[in-house]
């Protein structure tokens, strides 16, 4: 396949630059080539299984050829990893939400301030203080104003009496 | 529970294993020795027609099986042994020739003289001849590289162009054509070498 074909112009005879090639690629090997070469592959791996011995202990030996303990290490790994991340969960509680709303305890009728020291609180403190509600009308329909006291309160055309100011202490 | 009995099963097949991978190991070396007796006298013929020198040829099959040896366990996925080989020394060549300097001619001319066949020659028609020689690889240098490295590897008989094509990872019909383009090549600087002198 490599040699001249007479289609091939470039090539009418084996040029003397093939010849050269040719005879160069017959030349005979040196003696004993194939030994050396054998010779060489031996003391590199012979290299090459005493460095792996050296820069690793026996244990460790021991370890990368077992399976077995490898897969032992790896299930004490996720042992120690899940029961790490449930103490963590069993410690981080979320803040359980109260069953009743506690109200907090009513401070006093003075809603909530001090007196200060003072003598007399006015009244107005208290709040306005209404007064019974006026006697209604006569002819009022009585069931009328039962109902509507039990319904609404009843609303009178009369303002509510309030309590007369106090005078301002000292 | 299930887990622990798939370990022992487990390690009781790695108990068994242990032996057939030494086994495999010893396979292994003994088909690398082969490899080494059957393909070294051919690789080192490729690496001298690039090298021209024969420590350097040596070095270079010498670095090929080492490349081998780490690559051991693709061993059996190679489908053309003597092709993968010839790859690994062709690039093992081509990068050292790169790297190293200008070869002068007289090396060429001294070491041809050494390694060629006396084949009834005086000395000083061997002188000649290695020099001739010499001359026609300076010009085989000179030619373009993928034209050179076709022509360089056509030379051997063993090597078709299928093989070829592979060696230097390109087409049978790129091979052929690259040495049409060489040998035209080759005779104009031959011509123009002759009317010169």
């Amino acid at each position: 396949m490599n040699s001249p074909t007479k289609n091939d112009p470039g090539s009418a005879a084996i040029s003397p630059a093939e010849e050269t090639l040719r005879l160069i690629a017959r030349l005979p090997v040196p003696e004993a080539l194939v030994s050396r070469v054998q010779a060489g592959l031996r003391a590199r791996q012979m290299q090459a299984a005493e460095q792996s011995r050296w820069s690793r202990p026996w244990w460790l030996h021991r370890w990368i050829d077992s399976t077995a303990l490898r897969a032992a290490a790896a299930a004490i790994i996720v042992a120690i990893v899940a029961g790490g991340g449930w103490q963590i969960y069993s410690h981080v509680q979320p803040a359980q939400e109260p069953e009743a709303v506690t109200v907090p305890a009513r401070v006093g009728n003075g809603g909530g301030f001090s007196s200060a020291g003072a003598m007399r609180t006015p009244d107005t403190l208290k709040g306005p203080v209404l007064t019974k509600a006026s006697v209604p009308d006569a002819g009022t329909d009585h069931s009328a104003a039962a109902s509507h006291k039990t319904a609404r309160p009843h609303k009178s055309r009369k303002t509510p009496k309030l309590a007369p100011p106090a005078p301002p202490s000292r | 529970m299930s887990a622990s009995l798939t370990l022992v099963p487990t390690w009781m097949e790695n108990a068994k294993s242990a032996v057939p991978d030494e086994t495999r190991q010893h396979a292994k070396e003994e088909m690398l020795a082969a490899l080494v007796e059957q393909y070294a006298p051919a690789l080192y013929r490729v690496a001298f027609s690039v090298l021209r020198n024969a420590a350097d040829a040596e070095d270079a099959v010498q670095e090929t099986f080492l490349r081998v040896l780490r690559h051991r366990d693709d061993l059996d996925e190679v489908r053309d042994q003597r092709v993968w080989l010839v790859r690994i020394v062709w690039n093992i060549v081509l990068d050292r020739k790169r790297r190293a300097k200008t070869r002068p001619e007289t090396d060429d001319v001294s070491e041809l003289v050494r390694v060629l066949p006396a084949t009834g020659l005086g000395a000083d028609d061997r002188a000649a001849a290695a020099q001739h020689h010499a001359h026609i690889l300076a010009l085989v240098d000179q030619l373009p590289p993928k034209e050179r490295e076709v022509l360089m590897l056509s030379a051997f008989e063993e090597l078709s162009s299928v093989e070829i094509a592979a060696v230097l990872g390109i087409t049978e019909s790129s091979v052929r054509s690259r040495l049409f383009r060489a040998r035209n090549l080759m005779a104009e600087r031959m011509d123009r070498r002759r009317s010169r002198s």
